[in-house]
């Protein structure tokens, strides 16, 4: 499986909605703290086990997260810690690009989240408590839900309902909005530590997954939030992000700090269905393919990015 | 839509059939929109609270959110902490309005249905409290809780400002009448008394002297006790900040502590290749000395501020271990130093109105949203389709072993579904976490019954005429009438798969194919038919 390497440290990989082979990775200098940013736009090739860089852009801040457009195939947005957004469009130039820098947040930007419904829209997640939601055409934000009274770590577009998002915060509750909506329409408080990532199950929309720094990963129906449908236990430390499987219904991936990489089925009594080691630091990223069926990627703060067929051993040759 | 056409032939032979069959349609188009309607409408009503508002909850929050410290803390902590407690957000406001709290309790941005049902019956219980309470008091009470109200309502402010109003004149006169009389009579009797005084001044010259005198002693002596109580409180106060001081003297001592035990257990253990069990530091931590190091790195200031108590921490047996040169940069950074590492980068767009490039693609519809279609199609076949299966596979692992054909990504999906259909077969449950063996990696998951037997099949047959473009091409950009041609392509290849398994034959399965140009499955009859 191939493997490709980053100067800077990976924090986040995102398959593209349009191309099987291509991903977006995000990076940041000095594990984040302080430093440049890069992503990359990376295409595995078909003839073999080879990942090729299709182009780079650099910024000023760390990039915390990346978004490819469900609208334009070349376009992706990526989320930097000095509070602005990038928008890069490959099909120009390079040295056109970024084709826009929306600045707005106070603080780090840390989540993204493309609409893959309507596909016109999209979230950014941020340290400053607050999620905003934006579309390509316009240089300022459509609206902005403040409600959290802590970081907002993560958004998720609901997979059915093209108006409802989950939003995971540092004060431990995750809230869901319409954007209908003045404000938020439910608060499911999670954890009793910080939630740091949600993801929605793309076969059932009324099911929801919340990562914790209690490294535990809890699954919610919201119709019944008040006791999870199944708590997974087995990461080390804390779970930094998980993502429902766009394949099957029950399967999910997570990563976290304990290094390591985990497929879970959150109805079976084991839970726990492969782990994956291959990191050497905490794995930060992870992504599942929506073309391809178990394909799966990530990264992680050891300036690696693995993609590799479920099943298979990513540091196979 | 197409049975609105259809009744307008009928509707003209007979009149009352032709009626109830114009409503019969209408109701049966009515029934098809109603589900697409109830189903946008339902999911409202699915991620929102529909509980009602439990009192315990709400008489445990009012009880919180009387505490005096309570009271000195933000708002938005406030609202936090409840909303941790698993509080609804109308449970919520509702402790905040029963919470005599004449600071605005609720946040502008935040309404709801229920939170404005709940501003309409505060403003209502308002109206009749002023007239109750003094009437001193009353006017400025309600003019701060009245600017907080929603502003929707703004008949119901006009009334309340009117009402005001009254209060208010009336209160002005009371107050005349209270104050300014009993003004003008101890001006009246000062000026009586003076006149008395004249007259008897002179002889209660002495005695009114000496009377003054001890009032003056009195003052004095009051004056003094009541700076002897003045300074005590104070002393009082002083004590108690040392004692908060000292208090915070321990904690920070104690947490020097762990900070330099943290560090000795990082310097044991750097030796030593894997990690089990080093020194860890907290997620809390580390993001907020990152971020807090950040921002007093850019103040030029070296201190680092470890923010307690905005959200709970773990204990420190369970923090992750950060990597050596993760410390070195924290180390560095605060001491004031930056990483060497760093360029200055000019990221801003050089054309801020620069236009997005055409899409050269379509957007694909998602896994989940086509498989409401197609799958319950396939899902009708159960064993038959167990049949064909195997003899597809069997086809099919041709291609893994010939590389030029598939890209490798997509190698391994079809020993994951051979091996699936064999679970369904046998019921086996066993798995394996070795990541090296292939085959016992899958796992006791299985798919949910209806198997979704047919589906790799079918993601395959889709997945196959994309990928023979992409190897010709392998570039960026494809033509649009490809990409157009491929959704008419997936139908066209769903219902052949229907149609084929159906008919329970591999041959017919292979035969039945997509022709034309994809070359793959041209490899596929090949070596098929060489056998």
């Amino acid at each position: 499986m191939p493997v490709f390497k980053t100067p800077f440290n990976g924090y986040s990989v995102r398959f593209s909605p349009f191309y099987e082979s291509r991903l977006a990775v995000a990076t940041a200098q000095n594990f984040g703290i302080l430093g440049n940013g890069r992503v990359h736009v990376i295409d595995l090739a078909s003839s073999g086990p080879v990942i090729n860089e299709l182009i780079a852009f650099d910024t000023a801040d760390g990039v915390y997260d990346v978004a490819w457009s469900e609208s334009h195939d070349s376009v992706l947005v990526a989320a930097v810690a000095d509070g602005s957004m990038k928008v890069y469009d490959t099909a120009l130039p390079p040295q056109a690009n970024p084709v826009r820098s929306l600045k707005e947040h106070a603080r780090e930007v840390h989540g993204l989240d493309y609409n893959p419904t309507r596909r016109d829209s999209f979230l950014s997640a941020s340290w400053d408590d607050s999620v905003k939601l934006w579309t390509l055409d316009r240089p300022a934000s459509l609206r902005t839900f403040r409600e959290h009274a802590y970081c907002v770590y993560s958004v998720a577009w609901n997979p059915k309902h093209a108006d409802v998002f989950a939003s995971a915060s540092g004060d431990c509750t995750v809230r869901i909005w319409d954007v209908r909506e003045p404000g938020s329409t439910m608060i499911i408080p999670g954890h009793e530590h910080e939630i740091l990532s949600c993801d929605w199950n793309k076969y059932d929309e009324c099911l929801i997954a919340t990562a914790s720094v209690d490294k535990s990963i809890k699954i919610w129906d919201v119709r019944n939030y008040r006791v999870p449908v199944s708590v997974l236990n087995g990461h080390g430390y804390a779970v930094r992000k998980i993502k429902f499987s766009p394949h099957r219904r029950n399967l999910l991936v997570s990563c976290s700090y304990d290094m390591t990489v985990c497929l879970w089925d959150f109805m079976v009594e084991d839970a726990l269905v492969g782990r994956y080691d291959h990191h050497t630091e905490f794995a930060v990223g992870v992504d599942l393919s929506v073309l391809v069926d178990g394909l799966m990627a990530s990264t992680g703060w050891d300036e690696l990015v693995y993609v590799w067929q479920q099943g298979m051993d990513p540091r196979a040759a | 839509m197409a049975t609105t056409q259809s009744p307008s032939p009928n509707s003209n032979d007979d009149k009352p059939q032709a009626v109830s069959e114009l409503v019969q349609q209408a109701n049966q188009v009515l029934q098809d929109v109603r589900p697409e309607a109830t189903k946008q409408s339902v999911p409202a009503s699915v991620f929102v609270n529909s509980e009602p508002i439990r009192e315990d909850q709400v008489s445990n929050a009012v009880k919180f959110l009387s505490h005096p410290k309570v009271r000195g803390s933000p708002v938005i902590y406030r609202r936090s902490f409840l909303e941790k407690k698993g509080l609804t957000k109308e449970e919520i406001d509702e402790a905040f309005q029963r919470v005599p709290d004449p600071s605005p309790s609720s946040q502008p941005a935040s309404l709801n249905q229920d939170g404005q049902a709940n501003s309409l019956s505060s403003i209502q219980t308002q109206v009749p409290i002023q007239t109750s309470q003094p009437l001193a008091a009353a006017p400025t009470g309600i003019v701060s809780s009245g600017t907080v109200a929603r502003r929707q309502f703004q008949w119901y402010h006009a009334v309340s400002a009117v009402g005001l109003l009254a209060a208010s004149g009336c209160g002005t006169a009371l107050l005349i009448k209270k104050v300014i009389i009993p003004k003008l009579k101890l001006w009246v009797r000062k000026v009586v008394l003076e006149e008395e005084n004249d007259y008897a001044k002179k002889i209660d010259a002495k005695p009114s002297l000496a009377e003054e005198a001890a009032t003056a002693a009195k003052a004095a002596a009051a004056a003094a006790s009541d700076v002897a109580k003045a300074s005590q409180e104070m002393l009082n106060s002083k004590n108690e900040e040392r004692r908060r001081f000292e208090e915070f003297m321990n904690l920070m001592d104690a947490q020097v502590q762990e900070m330099k035990s943290m560090s000795n257990s990082i310097r044991k253990l750097e030796g030593q290749a894997n990690s089990s069990g080093r020194a860890f530091s907290d997620h809390d931590d580390h993001r907020a000395s990152a971020s807090s190091t950040k921002q007093s790195y850019a103040n030029g200031n070296v201190d680092v501020n470890v923010q307690p108590g905005r959200s709970s921490t773990l204990p420190a047996s369970a923090e992750p271990p950060h990597p050596k040169s993760f410390m070195e940069i924290m180390e560095m950074i605060q001491r004031g130093e930056k990483p060497s590492n760093i360029r200055e980068v000019n990221d801003m767009p050089p054309n801020p109105n620069q236009q997005l490039s055409n899409p050269r693609i379509t957007p694909r519809t998602k896994p989940w949203e086509a498989q409401n279609g197609p799958r319950q199609v396939l899902q009708s076949q159960t064993s038959a389709e167990g049949l064909n299966q195997n003899g597809v596979d069997s086809g099919l692992n041709y291609l893994v072993d010939d590389e030029s054909s598939t890209p490798w990504w997509q190698w391994k999906n079809l020993r994951i579904t051979e091996i699936e259909n064999e679970d369904e077969v046998k019921a086996d449950g066993s798995y394996g976490v070795k990541t090296n063996e292939q085959p016992s990696v899958q796992r006791t998951w299985v798919p949910p019954p209806p198997p979704p037997v047919a589906m790799p099949e079918a993601a395959e047959a889709i997945r196959r005429p994309k990928s023979a473009p992409k190897e010709t091409a392998m570039q960026e950009q494809l033509a649009d009438d490809q990409s157009a041609a491929r959704p008419s392509e997936v139908t066209d290849e769903l219902q052949r798969i229907t149609k084929m398994s159906e008919s329970a034959g591999a041959v017919e399965m292979n035969g039945g194919f997509l022709t034309g140009n994809s070359t793959v499955i041209q490899e596929q009859e090949n070596s098929y038919e060489g056998n």
